[in-house]
């Protein structure tokens, strides 16, 4: 079955088409949440809401962007959405523990292994997704749609709904600030040696 | 080599190693889940509804709605407590010093 006939069969409530497409499309849902929120659990998560969000409104897709452009971009915005929800919780969970007089465990910050990357590239990797989290969002979507996902400068422009030189530009600025963050966190962990 | 470009090779490294990266695979039976979730999600607006109000921005603007209805309520109570207070006192002074004219009727049928 090709893909409009598929999406046909969804937008007539065709059980079956859901299933062929959660089956078609999960990794590509499931890794681009992962590369966002870096938490196998709340990628899972954002997975299942995507999938639920395409049930539910696959029928004000008009099919004028590809189907796997839409399905990209409401990803990221779900992430991006649990993402802000985090930090809110992470905020009260903050002001609550002030007024706490019981002693709480205290949390560190989580240490992301993406399971994509080569064993002898963990440990480079996992300081590279360290540093990710402090770019501006709009240059660590398209680094992750672009190095993660594969995606070429022209699709994450259509993902991203914005120009070719504007990705161009947001990918090579990333690039700039990663390296920027990473000499600065080799540079602290030179001076604790 | 110095200290400098030691660093920036290691920021390289670390820039190239998602260079040949694997895509993530989802976890298994996530069909079955995205299902449960949504015969879920049927049941509980009541909790849609509560996270809603929950929410810091709406929280916050109910309690300054009910704060504002309380002192709406206490400033007409203020005033309204005013004008009786002038009308009881008006009452009392006529009652002490009989203000009314006595008639005929009143000199000649006194209470005990």
């Amino acid at each position: 079955m090709n893909q409009p006939d598929l999406i046909a069969q969804l937008q007539q409530g065709d059980e079956q088409a859901f299933t062929k497409l959660v089956e078609e499309w999960q990794d590509m849902v499931y890794n681009t949440a992962l590369g966002i929120v870096q938490n196998e659990e709340d990628a899972d998560d954002i997975t299942q809401e995507v999938f639920i969000q395409v049930y539910q409104s696959i029928s004000s897709f008009k099919g004028i962007s590809k189907f796997s452009t839409w399905l990209y971009r409401i990803t990221v915005s779900k992430a991006l959405d649990h993402e802000k929800k985090k930090k809110r919780k992470k905020r009260f969970g903050f002001v609550q523990s002030l007024f706490n007089n019981q002693d709480e465990e205290i949390l560190l910050p989580a240490v992301f292994d993406h399971p994509g990357v080569e064993l002898e590239k963990k440990e480079k990797a996992r300081e590279l997704f360290n540093v990710l989290k402090n770019i501006p969002d709009k240059q660590r979507i398209a680094f992750t749609l672009h190095k993660l996902e594969g995606k070429s400068h022209q699709e994450v422009a259509e993902i991203m709904n914005t120009t070719l030189f504007a990705v161009e530009s947001l990918i090579s600025r990333a690039k700039a600030n990663l390296k920027k963050e990473l000499i600065k966190y080799y540079g602290t962990l030179k001076d604790t040696i | 080599m110095s200290n400098i470009e030691n660093i920036n090779k290691l920021a390289e490294e670390a820039l190239s190693s998602v260079d040949s990266i694997k895509r993530a695979t989802a976890k298994p039976f996530l069909l079955t889940r995205i299902h449960a979730r949504m015969n879920k999600e049927t049941v509980s607006l009541w909790e849609k509804a509560g996270w809603y109000i929950s929410r810091p921005v709406v929280a916050f603007a109910g309690l300054c709605l009910i704060l504002l209805i309380n002192a709406a309520v206490i400033v007409s109570k203020n005033s309204s407590t005013q004008t009786t207070n002038v009308e009881q006192t008006t009452q009392a002074s006529s009652d002490e010093f009989s203000y009314t004219v006595a008639t005929i009727y009143d000199v000649y049928n006194n209470q005990p």
